[in-house]
């Protein structure tokens, strides 16, 4: 009897403390009100955590599993520039902005899109590519495509929340077709391989990358006829401070005053696309 | 990419399927246990209070536990997050714990009363009742309903990827989205089988062993 009241006395200190410690751990988080500005956070940990996901040519890995890609290398040389350590962690795209806010990344470096509504969400540093949007369908079914026009009455697969989705719902033709919110751009590529849906949306470089002989989406081909909106990548920064935004901006210039950007986008093939000239 | 690259790549994910899978196990069996004496307690407040928390641990899905509890510090508090390992392991064994207390519960309250009256009858503390005479019937009850939240287990695994834990259908999908190759994301349904096979061939064993006074 007497072990079972203690047992019971225990177990329920155990669990008020549990339920405690979460407002004790407020109390210390505001107490530090002076805490440091986001480049002091930054800089007094010594590394620049930047959130990415496996894509080519952005980040991926080569065949010795060792990270590369254009972004890789260009997060290198900015850090290099700042005096801090990269530290490269893969991230769920579609929680990118939870993790920046919630600092277990500090930087989204992955290709990221600059729009209005993130800009809400974020800072953003200068933007160093201008890509576009494209439309991908099966390579027997291209040809019946020509304009947006020709997409009415289709179904369209684009990743939910990119700029894919963006081009879709605002052009008048294409909003009233089916439309398919995935998860992730492979998802639509997916679909459209799968023919589950007729056509995707997913950004140029992206298939540049994915679309064509020697990979599984050999039957898949870009409609070069159909433009969609441009869009820009920048790298998304926390919003409460600018000091760090002014820093890798600051890194960046110097980068594309020395031509060594512009070098590494002509390795990654992505020339067409950069903006620093 | 060859379909042997490929498998040492999943390998290294289901290396991390199988730390999630043994440690959540490991720590949530003894645990689970804990929390049915706390929602059996003739204990007012600890009966509810333990109530209240298997509510809300079994009443939301385990995919927002382990985001609360990576993200939540961070977002909330402005806190250093935990390891993504950390959150995982932590959100898993507390939702599973949950889950085998209710598996406990039940099969300790199917013990007819009778033995408890007999374990009195020999002069038996109530610990000595319960640890001697009740605990390994109602171990021998529970082995079916265990083995069914063992295997869940298993595939349940596959939810740490949300924050970025790069188990079993992760590296799959890394694969996917690095190669542009489609297979390697139903080849991992070949892991899950073999893994649940073995897994249903030693549950079997088990219930063999616990085939005694039948």
């Amino acid at each position: 009897m007497k072990m079972k009241k203690i047992m019971a006395a225990v177990l329920s200190g155990i669990m008020c403390m549990g339920l405690c410690s979460c407002g004790n751990a407020g109390d210390s988080g505001d107490s530090s009100s002076g805490s440091p500005t986001d480049w002091e956070y930054i800089q007094n940990k010594g590394t620049l955590v930047v959130g990415i996901t496996y894509y080519e040519p952005m980040n991926y890995l080569d065949e010795n599993g060792e990270l590369t890609g254009f972004e890789t290398e260009f997060t290198k040389a900015v850090c290099e520039k700042l005096g801090v350590t990269p530290e490269f962690q893969v991230i769920e795209w579609s929680k990118k902005e939870v993790e920046l806010q919630s600092r277990t990344i500090d930087a989204i470096w992955n290709g990221l899109t600059v729009s209005d509504e993130r800009r809400e969400q974020m800072a953003f540093s200068v933007s160093y590519i201008v890509n576009k949007q494209v439309v991908i369908a099966k390579t027997e079914n291209a040809g019946k495509y020509t304009d947006t026009a020709s997409m009415a009455g289709t179904s369209i697969a684009f990743e939910g929340g990119s700029a894919g989705e963006t081009a879709a719902t605002s052009d008048e033709t294409l909003s009233g077709c089916n439309l398919i919110n995935c998860e992730a751009q492979k998802d639509a590529l997916m679909e459209v391989k799968a023919g589950t849906a007729d056509l995707g949306i997913i950004d140029y470089v992206m298939a540049l990358a994915s679309v064509g002989e020697g990979t599984d989406y050999s039957d898949i081909t870009i409609i070069d006829s159909v433009e969609l909106t441009p869009e820009e990548y920048a790298i998304g920064l926390r919003l409460s401070d600018t000091e760090t935004v002014n820093k890798i901006n600051g890194a960046i210039d110097e980068l594309a005053k020395d031509g060594s950007l512009r070098a590494l986008a002509e390795k990654y093939g992505l020339a067409d696309v950069y903006a620093l000239d | 990419m060859g379909f042997w690259e490929v498998t040492k790549q999943l390998a290294d994910g289901f290396s991390v399927t199988l730390l999630i899978f043994g440690v959540t196990l490991l720590c949530s069996l003894p645990l689970g246990l804990v929390i049915t004496f706390g929602s059996m307690s003739k204990w007012k407040p600890l009966k509810w209070l333990t109530k209240t928390f298997v509510w809300i641990i079994r009443g939301t899905p385990l995919m927002l536990q382990i985001i609360l509890i990576f993200y939540g510090p961070g977002l909330l508090f402005k806190m250093n997050a935990l390891p993504r390992m950390t959150a995982v392991l932590i959100a898993f064994i507390i939702n599973y714990s949950c889950y085998f207390s209710e598996i406990y519960r039940g099969g300790i309250e199917s013990i007819s009363k009778g033995q408890y009256e007999a374990g009195q009858v020999l002069g038996m503390t109530k610990s000595q009742i319960f640890f001697r005479i009740i605990l390994f019937q109602v171990i021998k009850r529970i082995v079916p309903p265990m083995g069914n939240e063992i295997i869940t287990l298993v595939k349940d695994t596959s939810l740490a990827r949300v924050i970025a834990v790069a188990e079993l259908v992760k590296a799959a999908e890394n694969i996917v989205s690095m190669r542009s190759i489609i297979w390697p994301l139903f080849y991992v349904g070949a892991f899950y089988l073999a893994f649940s096979a073995v897994l249903t061939l030693v549950l079997g064993q088990v219930e063999k062993k616990m085939n005694y006074f039948n």
